[in-house]
């Protein structure tokens, strides 16, 4: 079954997620949804807690994902299978090292090709 | 659920004098016609602030607004502040981050600030109450320790906001309003009033949601702004770069093109090599901890959090590396080092100075100290050359300024006023117009720039007629432009040095954005069609607030405020020779790329273009009575009608 999954350190805390969650169910943006981006004091960490399994009462993008996760600008929201969850992950995780750009976005959500010096390492998804 | 409805905009009037507090409400008329933030803000200033209002007294009124799209998705958490600069014009800035929304969730749309308080005191707005609360504690922190003080107070993590540092406390010129820790704004006298007021925080928390007239539209109209606001669909080749890398990107590539600022602007262009020192790539490799973003903002990570990895100033903390800093405390000081760059530009943030004043004055001491206008005996000893190596100098030198101690004394009145007292011909290399530091954007290789710099109502701001550097035309075609009612020719208006056309884009712009910053949303996400489609801007109001106004008259909004701005400075006595530009851009060529000087002729005719556009006068640029009466501005022509009469005799 598909959830949503959050990476933490993408996380901008611009609480796009959790504005529009809060409007979904009448129409009235507020802070009040099932989505809550703690900022401990220090402006240094945002943090996304979710009290939600993807079952997305008002999915405002085309293709049904939940609202949360297709207005995130950076990625640190996706919805995926557990496998696929774990390989976006790691796909992540294996571009940041390369490329200093995905400390701030996710590579899903760059448009275009990008490239390293060094060539990629071969890894292996630890699920396969 | 409790929820403002979105067509109602409230006041709440404070006056720190009596500590008299009384919540109004807004002619529901002035939504159509002022829209919010930056335009109702100036329009209450117009009102309520007489001239020859002394800006550093208790009349002077500071004015925080909010607007119908603060709280919603596309607001981006912007918010004007304006007053009456202490330099005589209207003061009047945008700052982002998360206070605006908040505000509005707590019931309030606007703030009017005025008196004097006896003892320092922040206020306390929360779900529609306000309380004045003794802030003596506060009084002399630095913007970080106010912060954290706050916080450990309320021991809430979402009460935002906004608050001075000791350089407004001190009265030192164009000091900032900080929140956020990274977020500045008001640069043009706003912090300093603030600190006049003895105010020296606001805190609010709010819970109310915010109902938006037409839902399903809203959200039609946020698909289209998304579209082309993010990376990939965007038609403007800068918004992948600009969303993630941000302006720095710009440095080294202005480096090699004329357009950055090097040794005071002496020159337009720098080593290659340096300029990469500073650059965007290698601040984002070995500096940034994590992206940042205003509220609600579309753009992954405009703003970034840093920390020096290594060396003597090892884990120093900042954020928002933006493409002021690299130049001011960059190639204006020849400096390339980055280290520096961030713990200068990080001080400022902590002592509530501004950027460009610290930057602008810096550059013109070390000028003054090399052509000995300036000797060791006036700088305390510190050898203030181009490149200085002596950093720990460099960083006490700031703080001087914060405190007005020893040579800071006099780099705190900014860079005009200090060149008067320096003499022997100190004024000519002062880079201000207005009182006012300019910004690090280059005129004599864009004339727009030149001319959007001399015209400012607020002295020297970018943002008022953003982007400084319009890029490939062929993005909208000519009919396209036609039907958005802008006639002009494209490719000769974007062309860098030829005047012509500059005036007419120049007023397109100025009053676009004016109702961008009136919404408000953010200037930088008028981005695809080159900022020129406003469109979905008003698709975006009309479903917020479900007020049906043509396309026509929702510009015609930001010409009302636009006006309204000059005719404040009207008021004043501000006529068109204040609309000029530093000596250095207006007589000195460029060397090496061989740009002539934007002289006084050229200048002229790009006023007359501008002025004429906008139906001002072109001997005073006084705004003509029947076009302030065609804008419905009645009251405002009959004000200016003194100021007509004494220009003409």
């Amino acid at each position: 079954m598909k959830r949503i999954y959050v990476i933490e350190d993408l996380c901008n805390g611009c609480r796009l997620c959790q504005t529009f969650c809060s409007s979904l169910k009448q129409g009235v943006f507020s802070e009040q949804a099932r989505i809550w981006i703690l900022k401990p004091p220090g402006e240094e960490r945002d943090i996304p807690i979710l009290d939600c399994i993807g079952a997305c009462i008002r999915p405002i993008a085309e293709d049904g994902t939940p609202t949360c996760v297709s207005v995130c600008p950076t990625g640190a929201l996706y919805y995926a299978e557990a496998q696929q969850a774990v390989e976006l992950r790691l796909t992540w995780e294996t571009a940041r090292q390369l490329q200093p750009l995905f400390k701030v976005i996710a590579p899903w959500k760059w448009p275009f090709p990008w490239h390293t010096s060094e060539p990629a390492p071969e890894m292996e998804s630890p699920t396969r | 659920m409790n929820a403002r409805q979105n067509q109602i905009q409230t006041l709440l009037r404070v006056d720190l004098s009596s500590g008299k507090t009384r919540l109004e409400t807004l002619p529901t008329s002035w939504t159509a016609k002022y829209i919010g933030a930056r335009g109702i803000n100036a329009r209450l200033l117009f009102d309520e602030v007489n001239a020859g209002t002394d800006a550093l007294g208790p009349d002077n009124v500071l004015y925080f607004g909010t607007g119908p799209m603060d709280g919603l998705p596309i607001g981006n958490g912007r918010m004007s502040v304006a007053c009456k600069s202490p330099r005589g014009t209207i003061a009047e800035g945008s700052f982002g981050g998360f206070f605006g929304p908040e505000l509005r969730r707590a019931g309030v749309d606007y703030l009017a600030i005025s008196g004097q308080a006896e003892q320092p005191v922040y206020l306390y707005i929360h779900d529609g109450r306000v309380e004045i609360r003794d802030a003596s504690h506060l009084w002399g922190l630095t913007t970080d320790k106010t912060d954290a003080a706050l916080r450990r107070e309320f021991r809430d993590p979402d009460v935002q906001l906004r608050y001075i540092g000791p350089a407004a406390e001190n009265g030192v010129h164009s000091s900032v309003i900080m929140g956020n820790l990274n977020n500045s704004g008001g640069r043009a006298g706003c912090g300093e009033v603030m600190g006049n007021k003895k105010l020296k925080a606001l805190a609010v928390r709010g819970r109310q949601g915010i109902q938006v007239a037409d839902y399903d539209a809203f959200i039609d109209a946020y698909h289209l702004y998304r579209q082309r606001l993010d990376l990939a669909t965007s038609r403007d080749p800068w918004t992948p770069v600009w969303s993630t890398y941000g302006a720095p990107a710009l440095v080294r590539l202005f480096a090699g093109m004329g357009n950055l600022m090097t040794r005071n602007a002496q020159e337009m262009g720098w080593e290659a090599e340096k300029a990469q020192r500073i650059g965007a790539e290698i601040y984002l490799e070995k500096y940034v901890a994590k992206a940042k973003a205003c509220f609600n903002c579309p753009w992954p990570a405009c703003q970034k959090i840093h920390v020096i990895p290594q060396g003597e100033y090892q884990g120093f903390r900042g954020g928002n590396y933006w493409a002021g800093q690299p130049v001011v405390f960059g190639s204006l000081i020849d400096n390339d080092d980055l280290d520096l760059t961030l713990i200068l530009s990080g001080l400022c943030n902590r002592y509530g100075l501004d950027i460009f004043h610290v930057g602008f004055t810096l550059a013109w001491a070390m000028e003054c100290f090399e052509r000995g206008l300036l000797t060791l005996s006036d700088t305390d000893g510190l050898e203030l050359r181009f490149g200085c190596k002596d950093h720990a100098g460099l960083i006490d030198l700031v703080r001087k300024i914060a405190y007005r101690e020893g040579f800071g004394e006099l780099l705190a009145l900014g860079c005009e006023q200090a060149a008067r007292l320096v003499g022997g011909g100190a004024e000519k290399y002062c880079l201000s117009v207005k009182g006012q530091e300019i910004e690090a954007i280059a005129e004599r290789n864009m004339y727009m720039v030149a001319l959007g710099v001399a015209v400012s109502e607020v002295g020297p701001d970018h943002t008022r007629w953003y982007p400084p550097y319009p890029c490939n035309p062929d993005l909208i075609s000519r009919d396209e432009l036609l039907t958005l009612g802008v006639d002009l020719d494209l490719r000769k208006a974007f062309q860098g040095r030829n005047p012509e056309e500059k005036g007419k884009l120049l007023r397109w712009f100025s009053i676009s954005r004016a109702v961008v910053e009136s919404l408000p949303g953010c200037v930088f996400l008028v981005r695809d069609t080159l900022g020129l489609d406003m469109r979905p801007w008003q698709q975006l109001f009309q479903a917020a607030t479900g007020v049906q106004i043509d396309y026509e008259e929702f510009l015609r909004a930001g010409e009302r405020v636009l006006n309204l701005e000059r005719a404040f400075n009207v008021r004043e006595g501000y006529r068109r020779v204040d609309d000029r530009l530093p000596y250095r851009m207006s007589h000195e060529a460029v060397p090496h790329f061989n740009f002539p000087p934007v002289t006084q002729a050229v200048l002229d005719g790009m006023l007359d273009e501008y002025y004429t556009a906008n139906g001002w006068d072109l001997a005073t640029s006084i705004p003509k009575e029947q076009k302030l009466i065609e804008l419905g501005l009645e009251d405002v022509a009959f004000a200016l009608r003194g100021s007509t009469e004494e220009a003409k005799q």
